[in-house]
């Protein structure tokens, strides 16, 4: 009895190790840049970039006029709207996009794509569970892309960030921006606590997709003031 | 009274306004925005009516995260009714909120508000200078398009991307559009030459609308046909020359060329005959041709032929077989060697030729079946084989020579005059001929067998040499008169005797040297249908050689 219950433990124990050194293979490989492995330049990371930024402001677009056409369908809707990211200053021109330089221009990118993290999930939880409208069950699924996209977007422009901290472009002054940091919490109850309606849902999809598309220009002209030669 | 003071009244006012007609302006409309490069703007509003009075258009606006009320800083720049906003007062991500204000000396009209973001309304100029280049590459032309972009677009700085649209007509066809990106170019390929082609290009600006169509270019492709040649001929000209070689070749070789491609025929030649003699036609000349080979050694070559031979009858009256009957001749029988045949021939002595040819036909039948008999019949046989055809005159026959210890018998029939008919049939074999002694000889060569007319060349008992045939020149030497001259062979020959102790039955038709005759038309000297080599005709010799000259076929 203690023998075989030894081998038992033996048995168990080569399982483990077994287990244990397969983790261990599953670690990343391509973490420090070694050998055989290729590693995005500054120029991939740019265009990857904006190709999703393209897509996100796409999606939004196509959204928010699907809304407009269902929901509200005369044209020129007058209202003053306000954007729970107005609090964020902005270049609103060319000139001024190019004249705050790289780093705030870095900055304020992170901080649109970080301020609307959890509206977006919040849009879609809010539209998913309205059973009434089919035009919210039929398109709760886009605002689900927008919102996976807008979160790998984020983590590609910080990434890229760091590259060209790395390469030297970018001052130092860029620092981690948190997503807390940026929005306060009370953005959240910018719009109304508890359940969003359908006016909620047209403003939110216009204020994104306005955002959407500072983010893809802003891109570009970082893009193009860091690397020029490229499609510029 | 009251009321028609009123009344008047009214109409006096009314008369005073419809000769003034002045009113307040009537409400003007906008009509749009755009803005081409998403730097500056322009809006256009539509006025009403001015109400008679010289009115006036103010475009107010108000911007969101701007405090106030603007005017309109420029309206002119972009023509009648219209606000033009430069780089100054142009923001974009940013909500206007505009209002034409139209007034006049009687009062104002205010349009409705109309809400623009600059990033909604960008619409660019066309793109310019399209040009069009026709390339040749390879043999294919293709359609190389460049244009450039609208002006004052910034996409230097990244400010905004341009994306570009063509489309291209050829000639009556349908418009065929094509995606460009971001390139200001555009090849297109597989195009027909001959043809004009004409294009179109259009650009937007990132997801904005899309711009007007450019003014159509066009341009024509020219015909390539004359390019094409230089390498047609080059082709032509490569191919042909292996055509060349071999024709070279086979002229220098024309010689074995010929003889592969045309075997030389073997001639016809009559053993013992020059031919060239005979044909000169003169008769010391034909007779120098025939004494040509006196040595002859024509047995041995006929060794192993088979030979036709003909039968031949005598008619009496001469008449020439109807058409009819040669047709049907044809039939050559052929005796094997160690054969004997003993045909018997009708004499004529009185035979209708209807008769004769019957007979000819049974003794031909009886020869068929001696034909197929292989054995030889002993000499005495002979008579057995003839039924009852034993005509008065004893026609002899005999058969095939190659029975040299037959020999003798052979000869039966020499003594015959009448013609009636045996005709030898001289067997090829040459050791038999070779054998068979000058005695033996008198046989004849017997060259085709007719099926109803059958010719058979009786010959006289002649001395001949050891090659044991008959040679008619021997009879040249005088040999004997027991011979008979071929008269005729239309489809028959007809052997005449010069004899004078021949039959009178048999008849003289003329002299005439017959040979076998290789398809002669018909004429009164026409020879028969043997079919041995070539014939030579020779009118006055009126001698039948009787042998062939050349292998039977």
């Amino acid at each position: 009895m203690s023998q075989s219950s030894k081998s038992v433990a033996l048995l168990l124990l080569t399982l483990v190790l077994l287990e244990l050194s397969m983790r261990v293979g599953t670690a990343p490989i391509c973490a420090h840049g070694q050998a055989g492995c290729h590693v995005p330049s500054l120029a991939d990371l740019f265009d990857r970039v904006i190709q999703q930024s393209s897509r996100m402001h796409g999606i939004s677009s196509d959204l928010h006029s699907e809304f407009e056409q269902y929901f509200f369908p005369s044209k020129n809707l007058v209202g003053k709207r306000k954007c729970h990211t107005n609090g964020i200053l902005t270049p609103d021109d060319k000139e001024n996009a190019q004249r705050i330089g790289r780093e705030q221009l870095t900055e304020v990118i992170l901080r649109l794509l970080g301020s609307w993290g959890d509206p977006l999930s919040q849009l879609y939880h809010s539209m998913s569970q309205d059973q009434n409208q089919d035009f919210n069950h039929y398109s709760s699924n886009k605002a689900l892309e927008i919102s996976d996209v807008v979160h790998e977007l984020r983590d590609g422009v910080a990434k890229m960030a760091e590259k060209m901290k790395l390469l030297g472009v970018l001052g130092n002054t860029v620092g981690y921006i948190s997503p807390e940091s940026l929005v306060p919490s009370s953005t959240f109850s910018f719009y109304k606590q508890g359940e969003l309606n359908s006016m909620d849902h047209h403003d939110l999809l216009y204020c994104f997709r306005r955002d959407s598309n500072k983010v893809k220009n802003y891109l570009r002209i970082l893009k193009c003031t860091t690397l020029p030669e490229l499609d510029c | 009274m009251r009321k028609d003071l009123g009344l008047a009244l009214l109409l006096l006012l009314l008369a005073a306004v419809q000769t003034n007609s002045v009113s307040p302006p009537g409400k003007p409309v906008l009509l749009g925005c755009r803005s081409p490069e998403k730097e500056t703007f322009t809006c256009w509003w539509e006025p009403g009516s001015d109400g008679g009075l010289p009115t006036r258009h103010r475009l107010y606006y108000e911007r969101e995260r701007l405090e106030g009320v603007y005017e309109c800083p420029d309206y002119r720049s972009a023509g009648r009714n219209s606000c033009f906003f430069d780089k100054n007062h142009t923001s974009i991500w940013v909500d206007y909120y505009l209002t034409v204000v139209a007034s006049n000396a009687l009062g104002n009209a205010t349009s409705d508000t109309f809400k623009i973001d600059v990033m909604e309304i960008v619409k660019p100029h066309a793109p310019e200078n399209v040009t069009l280049l026709v390339e040749e590459r390879e043999d294919s032309p293709h359609l190389y398009i460049r244009w450039e972009r609208p002006r004052n677009t910034d996409t230097k700085s990244g400010w905004v991307t341009i994306k570009y649209e063509l489309r291209v007509k050829q000639e009556n066809n349908k418009w065929k559009e094509y995606m460009s990106g971001t390139q200001t170019h555009f090849s297109l390929y597989s195009i027909s030459p001959g043809s004009v082609y004409m294009v179109q290009v259009r650009c937007r600006l990132d997801h904005g609308s899309w711009s007007e169509w450019s003014n159509t270019t066009d341009v024509k492709v020219p015909n390539y046909l004359r390019n094409e040649r230089p390498f047609w001929i080059l082709v032509s000209i490569v191919s042909s020359i292996p055509f060349i070689a071999a024709m070279c070749i086979l002229i220098i070789k024309r010689k074995y060329v010929k003889q592969c491609v045309l075997p030389p025929v073997p001639g016809p030649k009559i053993r013992g005959v020059d031919f060239q003699l005979l044909k000169s036609g003169r008769s010391e000349d034909v007779i120098n041709a025939l004494i040509v080979n006196q040595n002859f050694p024509l047995m041995v070559a006929w060794k192993d032929q088979m030979e036709e031979y003909l039968m031949v009858t005598e008619n009496d009256n001469g008449l020439l077989p109807d058409p009819s009957s040669c047709q049907k001749r044809k039939k050559s029988l052929i005796i094997p060697a160690g054969f004997r045949l003993d045909p018997e021939i009708q004499c004529k002595e009185s035979p209708p030729r209807q008769k004769g040819q019957e007979k000819a036909g049974v003794t031909k039948n009886e020869m068929d079946s001696f034909a197929k008999s292989k054995k030889s019949l002993p000499g005495e046989s002979l008579s057995n084989l003839e039924p009852a055809q034993k005509p008065q005159c004893t026609s002899i026959h005999f058969v095939n020579t190659e029975a040299t210890e037959q020999g003798p018998s052979n000869h039966e029939n020499t003594s015959k005059p009448c013609t009636n008919s045996g005709y030898v049939d001289i067997q090829r074999h040459v050791e038999s001929l070779r054998e068979v002694d000058v005695k033996q000889v008198d046989y004849s060569r017997v060259k085709e067998v007719n099926a109803n007319n059958t010719i058979i060349l009786e010959t006289e008992n002649l001395p001949l040499n050891s090659s044991g045939y008959m040679d008619v020149q021997r009879r040249e030497e005088g040999v004997s008169e027991d011979y008979s001259r071929v008269k005729e062979v239309d489809c028959m020959i007809f052997l005449q005797k010069q004899n004078a102790s021949v039959d009178a039955s048999c008849r003289e038709k003329g002299n005439q040297y017959t040979d076998c005759a290789l398809q002669k038309p018909r004429n009164p000297r026409v020879t028969g249908v043997c079919k041995v080599g070539v014939c030579t005709e020779l009118i006055d010799s009126g001698y039948v050689d009787t042998i062939p000259a050349s292998p039977l076929m």
